[in-house]
């Protein structure tokens, strides 16, 4: 079975849209800081978020009461379907499979279902908030807008869930009865993440996200979503998706990613997606790639829009796209010039590119890789 | 061509899928023995909450794994004191399989579950909300994450494979034990680890608590007077193996997985669509992937949650494929477990096929003259049971059925 990228929806702090966002990261751009709070803590913590408006003109009943992790997801999903010029039908949502790329889910009304609880009881918690805590609730509501009635997951898991969402993607379409198969990864920011992945020692207080430092200064968290419609045909085909694998300790996800590169680079290499965020994936990454495509072109898209955790695999596998695709890749922002690899340094032509990786490395021991092809 | 590492076979026809092992923990028991004997006594395994206050709840119980016995199998080795309990009983269950079948050699594990390390979260949040004790923080939070009962698990048996969690609600077990037929079905993978799990968790019990989904009283599926479920919590791990090369290797095959199907209806983020259309398809879907008709099912392990409207549905759906098929639901005698549920049911199954008897929906009192069922009330029986449906339904509209068969050397 061949799979192919047909469309694809982005919703990100840069704002939507695929040719915007790509131009505003090809010229250099990141997205601006924020600062997020809690009322019963005072620590602030600096997030890239989207922008609301960004989110406007997004409106159907599903959504009312719906939390931003739901509406990033619609956004970009219908935004793959229309880049696909699909229009949806009966006949066409039947022919649909979608799968949920998730890490933290609904945080923000999870927070407040048990805030309730626990600041005046059970008796109060609310019956509206807690169906919007469930893990699938976005691919529910995503389902219910398109009117899709087959085969609908949410996979839940850390930066790698998206490729291994893929992965399953490419099971779901032996299926001969379904034409595609809409992928979404999303996310979104509330205080409570960035004060747990601060005690976890891998958030920075502010920007910028320094790629591959020695330092390991940490990441900002961001949020949205991306979205990527699989046909079985399409200019950029995903030509070999490895199954992943996991680490049980930090100092070993080097070891797990040589296997995935070593498995990946059977063919010849143009780029690489990585997803170095200022954190012990950046050496784990750097030290697999320098021991087997060290000539390759690596870019990271993580300092100019953040760590989108469940959707930052998906975001991943829209830039290697959109880089075979428009023959350039943007700048690796904030990164020293001593970094061994081979950065892409400024807006970069790549006119004969032909293949490019992307590598997902966890924040919570999971690993998974993909090689992308152009036709 | 889109590989899994040579994984991938040219087109044959589909592989049958044998299950060689199965491990269970759940208020049943640890293990399949215990959880035999716990089905053929019909025992009611649901107790009074003690984990957290439900004093504020309508319901005050559910189905409960003590801790001293849970807790006191890991080795010291896995910190199991770090861990959260999710973790201990994905330990358990995977245990009995690694037992069972030590040369099994998995080449990926999906797992179901709907809440992950939400009672770890609880203490976090707890703890921030209060300006309580955070010392330990950072052990809850690196036991939040929903993958990582999983990776615990095959961490402690040295297993090394790639894992798939799916949350799909109340029906992620039995999403993944379908997701994980169809990788080994389509060749794909040869060898794949497939279960569930949850752990009992305040918020969740709370949440169900405040949508009036869960009673005060007995839970009493498809009973005129049911009130609503009880929560339950527990893991089930089942080892899913291309039969022939299963029999080649000479691995005891306990039944094989047939049938997979799963719709999603769209009506409601919490309720099922009234006609049962939802549940339909995904039981229509199951029997077509089998190639058997309606007629051919012995059993069905229903969702019967005991909530008016998802018994109504289920019970519409049922009645209007098959025709007086005996029906249970063993939530009743230990509570729903979530995303645990369908793999734990499926371990039902499997135990229903291999020892020719059909579990019990015990607390049944009264037939609803709405639903045309013919439930196996109170006691279990001996029956001549060849293949055996499964049901989970959840939130969001997700529907999944998974259809097991004896094995005929």
């Amino acid at each position: 079975m061949s799979l192919a990228i047909a469309g694809i929806g982005w919703v990100t702090p840069l704002g939507t849209g695929i040719d915007s966002v790509w131009e505003r990261l090809l010229n250099g751009e990141e997205a601006s800081a924020t600062t997020i709070s809690e009322d019963f803590a005072e620590r602030v913590y600096t997030v890239f978020r989207v922008p609301e408006l960004a989110m406007k003109g997004l409106a159907h009943p599903r959504l009312r009461r719906a939390s931003a992790i739901s509406r990033f997801a619609a956004a970009a999903g219908l935004h793959a379907l229309e880049s696909a010029g699909l229009k949806l039908d009966t006949q066409t949502a039947e022919r649909i499979a979608l799968i949920f790329a998730i890490s933290n889910g609904g945080v923000i009304y999870t927070k407040r279902f048990y805030r309730e609880i626990v600041s005046t009881g059970a008796h109060t918690a609310s019956p509206l908030l807690f169906p919007e805590t469930v893990f699938n609730a976005p691919a529910s509501h995503v389902a219910a807008i398109l009117g899709v009635t087959g085969a609908s997951y949410t996979l839940v898991g850390d930066g790698a869930v998206g490729i291994a969402a893929i992965n399953m993607a490419n099971e779901l379409m032996k299926n001969e009865a379904l034409d595609y198969c809409l992928i979404v990864g999303t996310e979104e920011i509330d205080w409570l993440l960035c004060d747990a992945y601060r005690r976890w020692r891998l958030l920075r207080m502010a920007p910028p996200i320094e790629p591959y430092s020695n330092q390991n200064r940490g990441m900002i968290l961001s949020e949205g979503a991306g979205a990527v419609l699989l046909a079985r045909n399409g200019v950029v085909s995903i030509e070999h998706a490895h199954p992943g694998g996991y680490f049980s300790k930090r100092t070993k996800a080097a070891k797990i990613l040589k296997s995935i590169l070593r498995d990946l680079c059977q063919t010849e290499i143009d780029l690489v997606i990585s997803s170095a965020n200022g954190t012990f994936i950046d050496g784990a990454e750097s030290q697999a790639l320098r021991e087997f495509i060290p000539n390759a072109l690596v870019y990271t898209v993580k300092p100019a829009l953040g760590e989108s955790v469940g959707a930052a695999g998906l975001w991943q596998v829209i830039a290697a796209a959109q880089a075979l695709c428009s023959a350039e890749i943007p700048p690796v922002l904030h990164a020293d010039s001593s970094v061994s690899l081979r950065l892409s340094r400024s807006r970069t032509p790549i006119s004969n590119a032909q293949r490019a990786i992307v590598l997902s490395c966890g924040l919570n021991q999971q690993v998974a890789g993909l090689r992308l092809a152009i036709r | 061509m889109m590989g899994q590492s040579g994984r991938e076979r040219t087109a044959k026809a589909p592989a049958r899928v044998a299950v060689t092992a199965a491990g269970i923990v759940s208020p049943l028991g640890f293990g399949s023995a215990e959880t035999l004997e716990s089905l053929r006594s019909a025992r009611d395994c649901v107790t009074p909450v003690m984990r957290f206050s439900v004093a504020q709840c309508r319901c005050k119980t559910a189905g409960q794994i003590a801790d001293a016995r849970l807790l006191a199998g890991c080795s010291k080795t896995l910190r199991s004191g770090r861990l959260h309990r999710a973790s201990h009983m994905m330990i358990h269950a995977l245990e009995e399989v690694v037992m069972r079948q030590p040369a099994f050699e998995p080449e990926l594990t999906v797992i179901g579950t709907t809440s992950g390390g939400m009672s770890y979260g609880e203490r976090y949040y707890r703890a921030l909300n209060r300006a309580g004790d955070l010392r330990h923080a950072p052990t809850w939070i690196a036991n939040y994450p929903a993958q990582k009962p999983v990776l615990d698990a095959l961490a402690a048996f040295g297993i090394s494979t790639p894992c798939r969690v799916i949350a799909n609600a109340c029906a992620s077990g039995t999403n993944a034990i379908g997701h994980a037929f169809e990788c080994v079905r389509s060749g794909s993978y040869q060898r794949v680890l497939a279960g569930g799990y949850d752990a009992l968790a305040e918020m969740v019990f709370v949440g169900f608590d405040s949508l009036q989904a869960s009673t005060p009283e007995k839970c009493r599926p498809f009973d005129r007077h049911r009130s609503g479920m009880v929560l339950g919590e527990g893991a089930a791990v089942l080892a899913l193996e291309n039969l022939d090369l299963a029999r080649g290797r000479g691995a005891p095959v306990l039944a094989e997985i047939i049938g997979y199907g799963i719709s999603t209806d769209n009506f409601h983020i919490t309720q099922p669509e009234p006609s049962g259309i939802g549940a339909r398809q995904a039981m229509e879907m199951a029997l077509q992937t089998a190639h058997v008709s309606a007629a051919d099912v012995d059993y069905i392990n229903a969702h019967g949650t005991a909530t008016v409207f998802n018994d109504a549905a289920e019970g519409k759906a049922i009645s209007a494929l098959f025709n007086g098929v005996p029906v249970s639901s063993t939530k009743s005698m230990m509570g729903h477990s979530l995303g645990a549920a369908g793999a734990i049911e499926a371990v039902v199954c499997l135990l229903a096929l291999q020892h020719q008897f059909l579990p019990a929906s015990i607390n049944f009192t009264t037939p609803d003259d709405d639903l045309a069922l013919t439930i196996v009330a109170n006691e279990p029986r001996p029956a001549v049971v060849s293949t055996a449906l499964s049901n989970s339904f959840g939130f969001g509209g997700t529907n999944a059925s998974i259809l097991m068969r004896k094995f005929e050397a």
